[in-house]
C-alpha cells in the first residue's frame, strides 16, 4: 500500500537520509539520524501528514516502521 | 484543492524567489508540512538566485532544536543561507565558553526566560511590594547585562536579539489582572521596558524582541506544544515554531540586504477602490462603507511605516488634477499630499517614473518597494528593475491594509528623531526648490531662508544618528570609513579625538542632524580630519562651508596649529573630490594642509552658527574645560 512510501518520505524527509536506507522492518536503533530530537520531528511530520494527533505516550512507542504502520491503520481505518 | 495547497502549488512553479514569497503571501496562519518545506527549498534552490550566507548561534536556557527544520526554509525565502549554531543547552552566561568565538555569527538569538534573569519570577509576584518590584527588576536587568557583557566580548560584532518566552498561562489574577494595580502583567511589562531601556543606552547592537507580540500575532492556545514543553522542554507548536524562525529571520534579513526606505504607492484600487479618473472623486471606494472602509484602512497602516522613517511616494498612471483633488478635498482620505515625499501623477512609463523618484529622493532603487494592483505594471517592473520590492495589492478589498505586514526590509534596527522627521524634511526640501526658482538673486535666497547651524560636540545623545550616517552617507563623504556604535562611543570618551556633529533650521523647519566630522590628534598640533560627512539634502546653501569652518575654530581654539585631510575617491563621492581645494587647503604627496588659525569663509556667511559643548560634569568636560582656558 502506499502509507508506507509517504512514511519513508517522511522519514527520509525529516533525517535528510536516502529513502531507500528504511525499509518494512526499520527500527530507530538502524538509523543514527533517528535521534531524539529527529523522533519528535518525525512525531509531529505525522500528525501534519494523516491528520492524526498522538498523545507523549503514544510518541515514545512509535520508534519503528511497523509500529507507526500499524498505528496509522488503525487510527486512519474508515468508520 | 484548499487555498493554502493552492498556494503551495503556485510557489513551486514559480521562477523567482521573489515569485515564490508572493505566492505564500500572506504567511500568517500558513503552517506547512515537512515534506511541503521540503519541496519548497530544494525549488528556491535551484531557481539560481544564490542566497547570501549569514551565521546565527542560539543561546537557551530552553530547547531550541526543533527550531531547526525551519531555518533553511524561511532563509532561502529571503534570500539568505543560514547555518545554525546551537550553544550548549543551559549555557548562555560562560565567558566565551558558549563556542560563540569560534562561530563568529551575523546574530546570535538569547532565548531566555524570565525567571532565568531572576530567581523570584518563578514564584507569584502580585503581592510583591513596589520596592520589591523594583528590586527585582533592577537585578534582573543586571543579570541581563553579565550575560550580554560576556556575550559581546566573544563576539564583538555580532547582532545579539534578546527573547523572553511567552507565559504559557494567563496571568496570575485571572481576569482582573488589569484592574490590579500590581499583578503579574503589570510586572512584565515594566521588565520589558527596562530591558529595552537598558539595551538602548548600554548595549549596542543588542536588541529585543517581544515575544508576547508574537503571542498575540499566533494566538497563546496555538503557539504552545505542551507535549513537547512537558516532554522535550520545547516550547513551541509547529505553527508557533515557524512564526518564531520567520520572526527572527527579519533581522537577519535586515541585516543582508538593503532597507526598503520608500515605499511607492499606486493611486486607483490601491489607495482607494475604482478608477479616479472615470468614477470621478466622489465614486472612488474610500470611507466607512465596504470596501471603502479596507481602503482606508490601508491608508491609516502606511502612515505607520512613515513613523518607521520610511517615505512614501506616489505613482500612479493618472490625470495629475484628479489625484490632487482626491488628496486635497476628499473627506475620507488621510494621506494628503504633505504625506508624500515625492509624486508621479502622469502618463509615462513606470519604469521611468521610478527612475526618476530615485533621482528626485536621492535614494537606490533598491531601497524602493512598489506596490501596485495591476499584474501587468508589477511584472514589468519586476522585469526592468529587478531591485526594486513589487508587491502586488490583493484582489480582495478586506486583504489590502495587510499588503506590506509581511515585508521584511520594511523592519528597522533602530529609529531616531531624523527618521520620524524625514517626510517633513523632504516636503520642505520640496518648498525650498520652489521658492529657489522664485527668487532671481542666490545670495538673497539664502538670506530668505534664515539659517541656523547648531554644532554639538562629543553628544553621547546623538550616537545612534552619527553611527548611521557614518553608515549610509555615500556621495559627500570625503573619506566613506563605515563605524560602529562601540567606535564613535570611543572616540568621545577619548580626548584626541573630536566628534562633531550638525543640525540646520531655516523657515521651513528643522533638518535633524545631517553632518558629521571625526578629527583626531587635537593633543598635539597636527590635527586629522579622519571623516567628514553630510547628507545631500543640505549641500549647496553653505553648511558644508559653515560647518568647516567651525571644525577650524574649534580646533584652532584648542592649540591646534594645522589640519591635515584626506579625499579617498569611491564610485559614490565624486561630488566632494574638490572639497578640499575649494576651502583653501594645499595638496602634497595626496593630503591636504591648512594652517590654524583660518580666515573666515565668506561662503558661510548666511548662516548662524552655535556651538553645543558636552555639560555632563565627567572627566571628559573637566579635561576640556583646562584645554580651553590654557
Amino acid at each position: 500500500m502506499h502509507q508506507i512510501e509517504t512514511v519513508k518520505d517522511l522519514m527520509a524527509a525529516t533525517f535528510g537520509i536516502e529513502s531507500d536506507r528504511i525499509g518494512a522492518q526499520t527500527a530507530q536503533f538502524d538509523i543514527v539520524e533517528w535521534d531524539s530530537v529527529g523522533h519528535l520531528n518525525l512525531m509531529l511530520s505525522l500528525e501534519q501528514t494523516f491528520g492524526v494527533t498522538l498523545d507523549v505516550e503514544q510518541m515514545t512507542q512509535l520508534t519503528s516502521v511497523p509500529a507507526i504502520l500499524q498505528y496509522l491503520e488503525a487510527a486512519c481505518r474508515p468508520q | 484543492m484548499t487555498p493554502v495547497a493552492e498556494r503551495f502549488q503556485k510557489a513551486l512553479t514559480a521562477t523567482s524567489r521573489a515569485d515564490v514569497l508572493a505566492a505564500l503571501r500572506p504567511r500568517r496562519a500558513t503552517a506547512l508540512g515537512p515534506l511541503e518545506i521540503n519541496r519548497l527549498v530544494a525549488h528556491l534552490r535551484q531557481l539560481g538566485e544564490p542566497p547570501v550566507a549569514v551565521k546565527l548561534v542560539l543561546l537557551r536556557t530552553y530547547t531550541t532544536d526543533l527550531l531547526k527544520t525551519y531555518w533553511p526554509l524561511e532563509g532561502l525565502l529571503n534570500g539568505l543561507d543560514i547555518s545554525v549554531y546551537e550553544a550548549p543547552y543551559g549555557v548562555i552566561h560562560e565567558e566565551g565558553g558558549a563556542g560563540t568565538e569560534d562561530a563568529k555569527p551575523d546574530m546570535a538569538c538569547f532565548f531566555l526566560r524570565a525567571e532565568d534573569l531572576h530567581p523570584a519570577l518563578r514564584d507569584p509576584v502580585s503581592a510583591l511590594s513596589d520596592e520589591a518590584r523594583a528590586t527585582v527588576v533592577d537585578e534582573a536587568v543586571a543579570q541581563l547585562d553579565n550575560i550580554l557583557s560576556s556575550f559581546r566580548r566573544a563576539s564583538p560584532l555580532a547582532l545579539g536579539v534578546v527573547t523572553l518566552l511567552p507565559p504559557m498561562h494567563g496571568p496570575e489574577l485571572g481576569q482582573f489582572d488589569a484592574m490590579a494595580g500590581e499583578s503579574s502583567g503589570d510586572l512584565r511589562s515594566q521588565l520589558k521596558r527596562r530591558i529595552a531601556k537598558n539595551l538602548r543606552e548600554k548595549h549596542a547592537a543588542v536588541l529585543f524582541d517581544d515575544l508576547d507580540e508574537l503571542a498575540a500575532e499566533v494566538g497563546r492556545a496555538t503557539l504552545f506544544d505542551p507535549r513537547l514543553w512537558f516532554s522535550s522542554r520545547f516550547p513551541w507548536s509547529v505553527a508557533g515554531a515557524q512564526a518564531l524562525v520567520r520572526r527572527l529571520v527579519r533581522y537577519a534579513t535586515v541585516l543582508k540586504y538593503p532597507r526598503a526606505k520608500v515605499i511607492v504607492l499606486d493611486a486607483d484600487n490601491t489607495l482607494w477602490g475604482g478608477i479616479v479618473g472615470e468614477d470621478g472623486p466622489d465614486g472612488i471606494a474610500l470611507g466607512p462603507e465596504y470596501p471603502g472602509s479596507a481602503f482606508v484602512a490601508f491608508q491609516r497602516r502606511l502612515l505607520d511605516f512613515q513613523q518607521r522613517g520610511i517615505l512614501l511616494a506616489m505613482c500612479s498612471k493618472n490625470n495629475p488634477d484628479d489625484v490632487a483633488e482626491v488628496l486635497r478635498d476628499h473627506p475620507h482620505q488621510l494621506l494628503r499630499e504633505s504625506h508624500f515625499a515625492a509624486m508621479r501623477v502622469n502618463w509615462e512609463p513606470k519604469i521611468d517614473n521610478l527612475k526618476s523618484l530615485a533621482k528626485e529622493l536621492n535614494l537606490g532603487l533598491d531601497s524602493f518597494v512598489c506596490v501596485d494592483d495591476s499584474p501587468h505594471e508589477c511584472f514589468q517592473v519586476k522585469q526592468q528593475l529587478p531591485q526594486v520590492t513589487v508587491v502586488a495589492a490583493p484582489q480582495q478589498p478586506v486583504e489590502i491594509p495587510w499588503t506590506l505586514d509581511d515585508i521584511p526590509s520594511l523592519e528597522i534596527l533602530s529609529l531616531t528623531h531624523e527618521d520620524r522627521e524625514r517626510t517633513a524634511m523632504y516636503v520642505q526640501e520640496r518648498q525650498r526648490k520652489q521658492l529657489a526658482t522664485r527668487s532671481t538673486d542666490y545670495g538673497q535666497y539664502l538670506g530668505s531662508l534664515e539659517m541656523e547651524m547648531t554644532v554639538s560636540l562629543d553628544d553621547r545623545r546623538h550616537l545612534q544618528r552619527i553611527v548611521q550616517l557614518t553608515q549610509k552617507t555615500n556621495q559627500f563623504n570625503l573619506t566613506t570609513r563605515r563605524y560602529l556604535e562601540t567606535d564613535i562611543e570611543r572616540m568621545i570618551e577619548h580626548p584626541d579625538w573630536l566628534v562633531a556633529d550638525f543640525s540646520l533650521t531655516d523657515v521651513f523647519g528643522d533638518s535633524g542632524i545631517v553632518g558629521v566630522a571625526l578629527v583626531n590628534g587635537l593633543r598635539g598640533t597636527t590635527a586629522e580630519v579622519d571623516t567628514l560627512l553630510m547628507s545631500c539634502r543640505v549641500i549647496g546653501r553653505g553648511a558644508e562651508t559653515a560647518f568647516l569652518q567651525t571644525i577650524l575654530d574649534e580646533c584652532a581654539q584648542r592649540g591646534v596649529q594645522r589640519i591635515r585631510a584626506q579625499y579617498l575617491p569611491t564610485r559614490m563621492n565624486g561630488l566632494v573630490k574638490d572639497y578640499w581645494p575649494r576651502h583653501e587647503f594645499a595638496e602634497s604627496d595626496g593630503w591636504f594642509h591648512a594652517d590654524l588659525p583660518h580666515r573666515a569663509f565668506s561662503e558661510a556667511s548666511a548662516i548662524r552658527v552655535t556651538v553645543v559643548r558636552p555639560t555632563s560634569g565627567g572627566s571628559r568636560a573637566a579635561a576640556r574645560a583646562s584645554v580651553s582656558s590654557s
